[in-house]
């Protein structure tokens, strides 16, 4: 058995790297799993149950400034493993096709979808999400304007919002109200937030003027 | 103390009746709260649910032999459904390791349908007699046939509101954990943990209290989580198959073709009105579906205006689609734009200013008062004088909305008070966005002269008092009197305590900056707590129905800005007068009102749940073609509280209603084109302009 | 989405090879990742072309060389091109959101498949995917086509390609280079795609010549919901002018055809005269002359009219 999970993880580090003219045999059909009943009650049982998943390879993520090991399936969105796997659920899971914004994370400092990205494709980037611009206890300047000036109900959308601000104001700390908006057509609020996130956003931006 | 109880003047007050930031404010900005999508416990399976692609079918048999022996397959349900009358109704399930292998899995199960004939929408279905319910008439006064010829102006015309969707950013789940064969934990995205409770307790077959739903915070309801669902006894029996946790979300497919709908309403209408400005009659035929089943009404005339002769049939149209579920004001849109479209073009029938036409014929004072404030406010005299002509015109509409608001009795806040001066006030409610949490815990700090941060709010949980579920916006009203009493009969408690350390007699004692003073003497609630019986002071309040009230009106103005040459219709500003009586937390009653709003524009621009008649199925069942405002749609929006008495109602759903009829109204102001079918997109502009109306 | 290999491919050729064996080329990952998200494609493989080096330029050299993978960002905020190829810079701003224009690729964009909801749908068996019939016959056709439609009468959503054939751009691929207007294929001459390539093939870049970079040129694009939306209805045009008399003009609909859809009828209408409004109007009804309307799109045909003279009004200015 050990050397079956071995052998696989070999396979598996091989077509990650390579990729060259290989084309990629299915790993490991037979492989290990929980049977019924068992609790992984671990952490370390559930990272071997990942890698012991058909055609899982290991890949790292650097994530808010940490990397992460993690042997996942290629199609494995971005978004889902932070979420499902590293337990990062900031960025929320709503339409699943790049069309809410709630799920925005930054790529280097740059807004994407992270549902429209494989967390493989996501790798030797610097994955940024909301819990990296402040704490409860210690908000950033646009978190705390938003709790101010009640840019938020329901909370679903404001991750994604909040990270789609920090991007704006990051790029274009002068940005207009006209500038905002056109920044924030990519989220989606349900709840009806808007104008109130317009509002803390140009304020944080007027604030960071006269700073 | 209940006589005497009452909301402190909001002049004095520290916190009630001004802004309070939300106290689960940092928690939801910094990505910290934790949803029921958000949960991930050790061990813990996905489920999905397989759902018939077939509009209307019998199922002859499931055959899961292949996806049980799916490697990373745990569990597997076949019995969830035998019969489907619409694409997307439920029919087996899986609990696999990952969310990737259990579809894996679905795609494996075989099943062999029936496939049924199906009719997929109102418009089709009105005209197949076997599909329509008997009417429900709706009558007063002489039959209008009889007095058309008494009219100085009649109109007529066909008009319809479309079937619209929740679309709630979180979708429907939960995540469930057997805690013992007959005790379970689930985490359910709800409006409601003691009505979910109860439904999976008996669903499940387990005693009630063995069950405990959680739900600290959720991303958005707006009525159409109430029930654990098919989804939550799914996952509930796939754990207990599995003896591993399971998480089961429906995505955003799955949440909307399946988890309710607000219903359409398609009307053919007459109606008439005197020479001196009064409705004089309506006449209408009403079909609309709520999907499978036959029952549909809609309020129609709307109450806000005095219709004295009145005949009005409604009629429920069976179609294989997903089920209405109460959706915001939950027939109140429809019904409100259909009156606010057939009042205004009466008015302009007779030649008569919209908002005297209005002023002449609502039922009461208050829309009176709150017409013209509105009208002031968005400088109604400023109509005519708008461009009316070239590429860009404009023009301003109003409509009017009503609705309850007031609690209900049973609700029943505990506040604890540690030795440690700790303070804990829990109540089985939810926050929805809604603020409650907020609101609970400033009540509470207010009593007791405490900072907020001092208050644990404990809501969401079905293991605390039962508050009934938050519809309705019957929340504010029911929650916070019984949050009120609660707090004074704790302060009256600390009272006799502090008054005993300060040789005061204790109804002379005061709470307020963190400390309890009489007589120019003072400890503070530390000491005070300190010096309580040990072990502290458990206290509970009910709901006190003196301190709330139901019954709202309210009234929207909207300016519009239609681009003649693409059909494109930007709303320029609205103005919301919202009565509300006292508001707890200004801040979050205007956030509910410019909520409201947008979801009205929503209805008027965009919102249009489209359903095929050749396939059965949905067209639209994602957010890229199902379509809501995003930041270049929003307006200003200028929100009026029109507080007129000191008792507390809530207003979560008023605000919704009249928003796409005041747009409607705008529209026709600036171009003279009457748009009787919602959403009013390029498409439905061009229509009109060439007389293609429904 | 299907179990896949993911392969990084280090050069065209080797990409080229991966995909002939049945993997699905990757660029931003913004279309591809909605096609397997519904199972419309199951590929055994996935490969990136990200880590082929050399795609993802943008050269201003006599024109402008965009290779494959330059990003709608890169591409609406390259100085160039909004300074001379304004309805280039223009088109791709107007492309999905920020964050997708963050990812989004100009192969991509170019390469998508149609946005059809009976496409879309992966229950339904339509005409495109092997199937019977075009179920917008009939059915719910508020979105398709009015011009070149049949048997099947999906529209091209691509907001770049109308914008590239206006302005005369070249595409090239690993095996050919050809004018992008040449690059798109009808529903009659071909089913199962919207381009010429051919499995293996893989768009390399665009080129947009130099002399157009005199020619005034805009994009418009008529949405429902201006937020983020397809167009209803768009147009790209590029004018030679001399003062405010057309001497050359090339106008391109967008989300109306499907293929980018070539206007020679408007092009007629304008050759010679002042532009002016009624000019531009001539145009516009010139433009859908031949419009076919399906039951549920009529309005198409006027949006469209209007559309087209107002980019022609806008590219003036």
């Amino acid at each position: 058995m050990a050397e079956e999970k071995s052998e696989q993880k070999k396979l598996s580090r091989r077509q990650f790297i390579t990729g060259a003219g290989v084309t990629v045999a299915a790993v490991g059909a037979g492989a290990v799993f929980l049977g019924n009943g068992r609790n992984a009650e671990k952490a370390e049982d559930a990272e071997q149950a990942s890698q012991a998943l058909e055609g899982a390879v290991p890949i790292t993520l650097k994530v808010n400034g940490k990397a992460h090991n993690l042997t996942l399936q290629p199609r494995v969105t971005l978004l889902d493993a932070l979420r499902e796997r590293l337990q990062v659920t900031g960025p929320k899971r709503v339409c699943d096709r790049g069309t809410c914004g709630c799920c925005t994370v930054l790529l280097d400092g740059e807004p994407v979808y992270a549902c429209l990205m494989l967390a493989i494709d996501a790798q030797r980037h610097e994955i940024t999400t909301v819990e990296a611009l402040g704490t409860p206890e210690q908000m950033n300047a646009i978190q705390r304007k938003f709790v101010e000036k009640d840019g938020l109900m329901c909370g679903f959308c404001t991750p994604g919002f909040v990270t789609a601000v920090h991007a704006v104001l990051a790029k274009n700390p002068n940005a207009t109200l006209d500038e905002i908006r056109k920044g924030l057509r990519g989220n989606i609020c349900r709840c009806g937030t808007f104008n109130r996130v317009f509002e803390a956003a140009v304020e944080v931006a007027r604030e960071m003027r006269r700073a | 103390m209940a006589q005497n109880a009452q909301w402190p003047d909001r002049q004095a007050s520290r916190y009630l009746g001004k802004d309070i930031p939300r106290v689960d404010g940092p928690s939801k900005v910094t990505g910290a709260a934790k949803y029921t999508y958000d949960i991930v416990l050790p061990g813990m399976l996905y489920g999905v649910i397989l759902r018939s692609p077939h509009a209307a079918a019998q199922v002859r048999s499931v055959d899961a032999s292949a996806a049980r022996a799916m490697p990373g397959v745990v569990a597997v349900l076949t019995d969830i459904g035998r019969t489907a009358r619409f694409a997307g109704e439920e029919i087996a399930a899986v609990a696999a390791e990952t969310e990737e292998i259990a579809r894996d899995a679905l795609k494996a199960i075989r099943v062999d349908y029936e496939v049924q004939p199906f009719v997929s929408n109102t418009l089709r279905g009105k005209d197949i007699p076997d599909r329509v319910g008997e009417p429900q008439v709706n009558s007063r006064g002489e039959d209008p046939d009889t007095l058309w010829a008494l009219a100085a102006a009649v109109v007529e015309g066909e008009y319809y509101v479309p079937v619209r969707e929740h679309l709630s950013l979180e979708t429907h789940g939960v995540v469930v954990r057997w805690d013992a064969e007959d005790a379970l934990t689930c985490w359910c995205s709800t409006q409601a943990v003691h009505g979910v409770a109860g439904e999976l307790a008996a669903g499940l077959g387990v005693p009630r209290q063995n069950v405990k739903v959680i739900c600290e915070v959720m991303g958005g309801g707006f009525g159409s989580k109430f029930s654990p669902g098919v989804e939550g006894l799914t996952a509930a029996r796939l754990a207990k198959a599995a003896g591993r946790p399971v998480k089961l979300m429906l995505d955003r497919y799955e949440e909307q073709v399946a988890s309710g709908n607000g219903p359409d309403a398609y009307m053919r209408c007459k109606a008439a009105a005197t020479s001196d400005g009064q409705i004089l009659a309506i006449k209408a035929d009403l079909f609309g579906t709520g999907g499978y089943s036959r029952r549909w009404a809609v309020p129609f005339p709307y109450s806000t205006y005095t219709v004295p002769n009145v005949r009005a049939a409604m009629h429920g149209v069976q179609t294989n689609a997903g089920s209405q579920r109460s959706l915001r004001a939950p027939g109140h849109p429809q019904g409100c734009f259909l009156t606010e479209t057939v009042v205004d073009e009466l008015a302009v029938a007779l030649k008569m200013d919209p908002l005297e036409f209005r002023l002449r014929n609502v039922r009461g004072g208050v829309w009176d008062q709150q017409l013209r404030l509105g009208a002031e406010r968005i400088g109604w005299s400023r109509r005519a004088s708008l461009p009316k002509s070239g590429r860009f015109r404009r023009g301003m509409g109003a409509a009017c909305t009503t609705w309850g608001g007031g609690g209900r009795g049973g609700s029943v806040c505990e506040v604890r008070i540690g030795n440690d001066g700790s303070v804990w006030a829990g109540i089985g409610t939810q926050d929805l966005g809604t603020g409650t949490r907020t609101y609970v815990a400033a009540i509470v700090a207010e009593v007791l002269g405490l900072p907020i941060e001092r208050v644990t709010a404990d809501i969401g949980k079905s293991t605390l008092g039962n508050s009934g579920g938050s519809g309705g916006s019957v929340t504010t009203a029911s929650v916070s009197p019984a949050v009120m009493m609660a707090a004074l009969s704790a302060r009256e408690r600390l009272a006799q305590t502090a008054a005993a350390m300060l040789g005061v007699p204790a109804g002379e004692v005061r709470f307020a900056d963190g400390n309890a003073s009489a007589q120019g003497k003072s400890v503070s609630f530390a000491e005070v707590c300190a010096k309580l019986p040990s072990g502290g002071i458990e206290v509970t309040g009910q709901w006190n129905q003196a301190l709330q009230r139901g019954g709202v009106g309210g009234v929207q103005f909207a300016e519009v800005e239609v681009d003649m040459w693409t059909g494109g219709i930007r709303v320029i500003k609205v103005v919301a007068v919202q009565d509300c009586g006292y508001y707890l937390n200004k801040l979050a009653t205007e956030s509910q009102v410019i909520g409201g709003v947008i979801q009205g524009i929503g209805m008027a621009l965009l919102e249009d749940r489209k359903m095929d008649n050749g396939t059965g199925r949905q067209l639209n069942p994602n957010m890229e073609t199902y379509k809501v405002p995003g930041s270049l749609e929003i307006p200003e929006i200028d929100v009026l509280l029109f507080d007129t008495h000191n008792q507390v109602t809530g207003i979560g759903e008023p605000p919704v209603i009249p928003t796409a009829a005041a747009i409607g109204n705008a529209v026709f102001d600036a171009t003279g084109l009457r748009m009787r079918r919602l959403p009013m997109t390029p498409k439905r502009f061009f229509d009109a302009q060439e007389g293609r109306m429904v | 989405m299907n179990n896949f290999a993911w392969l990084e491919p280090k050069s065209v050729a080797e990409a080229s090879q991966a995909l002939k064996q049945g993997g699905a080329a990757l660029g931003g990952g913004i279309e591809l990742l909605c096609l397997l998200k519904d199972s419309l494609v199951t590929p055994a493989s996935v490969v990136n072309l990200k880590s082929v080096s050399g795609l993802n330029g943008i050269t201003a050299n006599d024109g402008v060389e965009i290779g494959a993978l330059a990003t709608l960002t890169q591409i609406a905020q390259h100085e160039r091109i909004r300074g001379s190829y304004r309805a280039l810079a223009q088109a791709a701003e107007s492309v999905g959101s920020p964050q997708l224009r963050n990812v989004g690729t100009l192969g991509g964009n170019l390469c998508q498949r149609p946005r059809c909801w009976y496409f879309r749908d992966p229950e339904v068996h339509c005409l495109k995917k092997g199937g019977a019939k075009c179920f917008a016959v009939g059915g719910d056709n508020e979105y398709h086509a009015i011009l070149g439609g049949g048997p099947c009468y999906i529209v091209h959503p691509s907001d770049l390609a109308p914008a590239l054939i206006a302005l005369n751009a070249s595409v090239s691929t690993n095996n050919r280079a050809m004018p992008l207007e040449e690059f798109f294929r009808l529903p009659a001459q071909r089913m199962d795609s919207e381009t010429v390539l051919e499995q293996g093939e893989i768009v390399t870049g665009v080129k947009v010549p130099a002399e157009m970079a005199g020619w005034k040129s805009y994009y418009y694009k008529a949405r429902e919901r201006e937020s983020f939306d397809w167009a209803l209805s768009s147009c790209a045009v590029a004018l030679r002018t001399s003062g405010s008399s057309v001497q050359e003009a090339r106008v391109v609909l967008g989300g109306v055809a499907p293929i980018p859809w070539r206007s020679k009828e408007a092009e007629a209408a304008l050759r010679g005269k002042t532009l002016d409004e009624s000019v531009a109007e001539a145009a516009g009804r010139a433009a859908v002359a031949m419009a076919e309307p399906m039951s549920e799109n009529r309005y198409k045909v006027a949006l469209t009219r209007n559309v087209v003279k107002i980019a022609l009004l806008e590219a003036l200015k």
